[in-house]
């Protein structure tokens, strides 16, 4: 793991890109807090910058992970790391850590600025909520990259991966909103929930290539769906916004902008990182039994 | 030593490979040999565990696959079709990023990593990017970083596709030191290579073995049929009616000579036997004087379009030409096209 590790870290600052990515999110954020913190006295580095500046990972983390997985198993490369004695977890580990040394190196930036904040008179409390932002910030761009490298371990090609995670993170980061607008009644929700059975009943038809259990499994679904909208469809409901909440990655973090800590948050992202990395370990895996 | 026994597998259904069983004994060149998609690079990438078997068990120097993967992995080095290099790096950088995933220990890694280099003739190109390599240069890095971590077996797939004559000759060579200390198998669909390298061959054919044996005895023991020719003074008649008679000769072909009074004589035996010693006596018997007779020896290109099926026209036109010197380097650059012609042919009927 530790060699991948390496490689990885070095093959980001062989060309440009490890500069290239630093250079933009450190650009964007010093701007901010160039502007708001310096500018207007403001102390709340949390608020004014990272979560000002947040929609900048939308970018940063889809052209870092882009690469990871996709350009291996373009190159064949692949080859070498799944024949060598390294697990799966390994590979996918050494690689998530890579990027987010990387991805450290503009957090560390980010610290300075707090400790320039300090020594311009911030209070204790003040840096303190400044640096629990930050942890914050650095977990979700951890969550992002696990993500982004699930997707790029899904094809081989790393403009598909970027745009591929682009639209995911688009998704989640506009997910607030969307929210809003399918809260109106339970209706929406059935409608949506009936969607994703006629998804899954279609996946398993195509897996099993059997039309009569493709159709079962969504008339079972259906049915099921139907009572409970009958029965209880508050459920139905608020399900449907909790799962709708779920994928609001970028909700969290707003918890750390007002100076508050939230330990739901932090356990929210780690969960989030974990989850992703086990998707991708498992996807490297199935691909050994395609 | 390699387990495998009856291995299939399937890529979304269809077999590339059915029901393969065979054991790769220590210390020799095992080659395998089959036209495209035969499953040579399939075989090799389940036996490296880079792809599982759908069914079927793989034991690598007694671990078997996929439980105990990494003990298994650790014992071999492989070479993939592709050599599977990173490009932005220099060839010393990726050799010692290869050794560490390897697991070779940081004291012995600059060690290995030289003498690899060494074995293949990469010293003077260590601090260049391999990028800027030829195709040569870059198959000679994958082999050297096939033998970081020192395996004990050691597998390469199709190692000298796209080399030139000269560096063909040193891989071979490098091939048959490497056979010395380790288990080597290697693929390809050059026979000439397979015969000049390899101890033990593996005839594969759509996904299926066919055949397995030392080339020479390859060659032998599978002609079914032993075919002697002769050439004899006397008239076509007489030398016609004499081998005829005999009872163990299944087919006569009996054709003039350029010279007069000779003919030249094909005889098949119907049992495999040899006939040479009755053809001589019925001939000497009928008067006729015998100039030569030779019993026709199967190459193992024979051997093999017979067993993967590749056309009996294809044999016939390729022999003259492959026949002579398989062992020079000119005819291992015409060897893999016209197999390939052949073995589309083959694939399509």
């Amino acid at each position: 793991m530790l060699a991948i590790f390496k490689r990885e870290f070095r093959g980001f600052f062989h060309g440009m890109m490890g500069y290239l990515l630093t250079a933009f999110l450190a650009a964007s954020s010093g701007l901010y807090f160039l502007a708001l913190n310096l500018g207007y006295g403001l102390t709340d580095f949390s608020y004014y910058t990272l979560y000002r500046t947040i929609f900048m990972l939308l970018l940063y983390v889809p052209v870092l992970t882009m690469r990871s997985l996709a350009e291996e198993r373009r190159s064949r490369t692949d080859q070498l790391l799944l024949t060598s004695p390294v697990s799966v977890w390994g590979i996918v580990l050494g690689k998530f850590f890579s990027m987010c040394a990387v991805f450290s190196l503009a957090c560390l930036l980010d610290l300075v600025m707090i400790l320039v904040l300090w020594a311009l008179g911030a209070t204790a409390t003040t840096l303190a909520a400044n640096l629990a932002g930050l942890l914050c910030y650095f977990l979700l761009g951890c969550a992002a990259i696990a993500m982004g490298e699930y997707i790029s371990g899904l094809t081989e090609n790393q403009i598909i991966a970027a745009v591929s995670s682009f639209s995911v993170l688009l998704l989640a980061y506009l997910m607030p909103s969307l929210r809003s607008m399918f809260n109106a009644g339970s209706a929406a929700a059935l409608a949506v929930f009936t969607g994703i059975a006629a998804a899954a009943a279609l996946i398993a038809g195509l897996r099993t290539r059997s039309l009569t259990l493709g159709c079962g499994v969504f008339t079972l679904l259906c049915m099921g769906l139907a009572a409970l909208f009958v029965i209880q469809s508050t459920w139905l409901t608020e399900a449907f916004s909790a799962v709708l909440e779920a994928l609001c990655l970028f909700t969290p973090f707003e918890d750390f902008v007002n100076g508050s800590f939230s330990i739901p948050a932090l356990v929210y992202y780690l969960s989030a990182t974990g989850l992703f990395l086990f998707f991708c370990g498992m996807s490297l895996e199935k691909r050994r039994w395609n | 030593m390699i387990e495998v026994s009856h291995l299939t597998k399937e890529y979304g259904g269809r077999p590339a490979v059915r029901d393969l069983s065979f054991v790769v004994e220590d210390g020799q060149i095992y080659g395998l040999l089959g036209p495209n998609g035969a499953g040579k690079s399939t075989i090799m990438n389940i036996l490296t565990g880079y792809l599982s078997a759908s069914s079927g068990l793989v034991t690598i120097a007694g671990h078997p696959l996929p439980e105990e993967a990494d003990q298994a992995k650790a014992c071999i080095g492989y070479l993939p079709e592709q050599p599977p290099l990173y490009l932005d790096m220099t060839v010393q950088e990726y050799l010692t990023f290869a050794a560490e995933l390897k697991g070779v220990k940081r004291s012995a890694r600059k060690d290995q990593v030289l003498h690899a280099a060494r074995r293949t003739g990469l010293e003077e190109v260590l601090p260049r990017l391999i990028r800027n390599l030829s195709k040569g240069y870059r198959q000679r890095v994958g082999i050297a970083q096939a033998l970081l971590g020192k395996p004990q077996i050691i597998i390469l797939d199709e190692p000298t596709v796209g080399l030139d004559p000269a560096q063909v000759i040193e891989i071979r060579k490098l091939i048959q030191e490497l056979g010395r200390t380790h288990t080597v198998i290697l693929s390809s669909h050059i026979l000439s290579e397979v015969q000049a390298v390899c101890d033990q061959v593996l005839i594969l054919s759509k996904g299926q073995l066919v055949a397995i044996g030392a080339p020479e005895q390859l060659s032998e023991t599978l002609s079914s049929h032993s075919v002697v020719h002769a050439t004899a003074l006397g008239t076509r008649d007489q030398v016609l009616a004499a081998v005829q008679s005999l009872p163990g000769v299944e087919k006569v072909e009996v054709t003039p000579s350029f010279k007069e009074d000779e003919v030249n004589l094909t005889a098949r035996s119907a049992t495999g036997e040899d006939i040479r010693a009755d053809i001589s006596r019925a001939l000497t018997a009928a008067g006729c004087i015998v100039l030569s007779l030779t019993a026709e020896t199967k190459s193992l290109e024979d051997v093999f379009l017979e067993l993967t099926g590749a056309g009996s026209d294809q044999a016939n036109t390729d022999e003259p030409e492959d026949a002579p010197d398989e062992d020079e380097t000119q005819s291992t650059q015409d060897a893999p096209e016209e197999k390939e012609a052949g073995d589309d042919a083959g694939e399509e009927e």
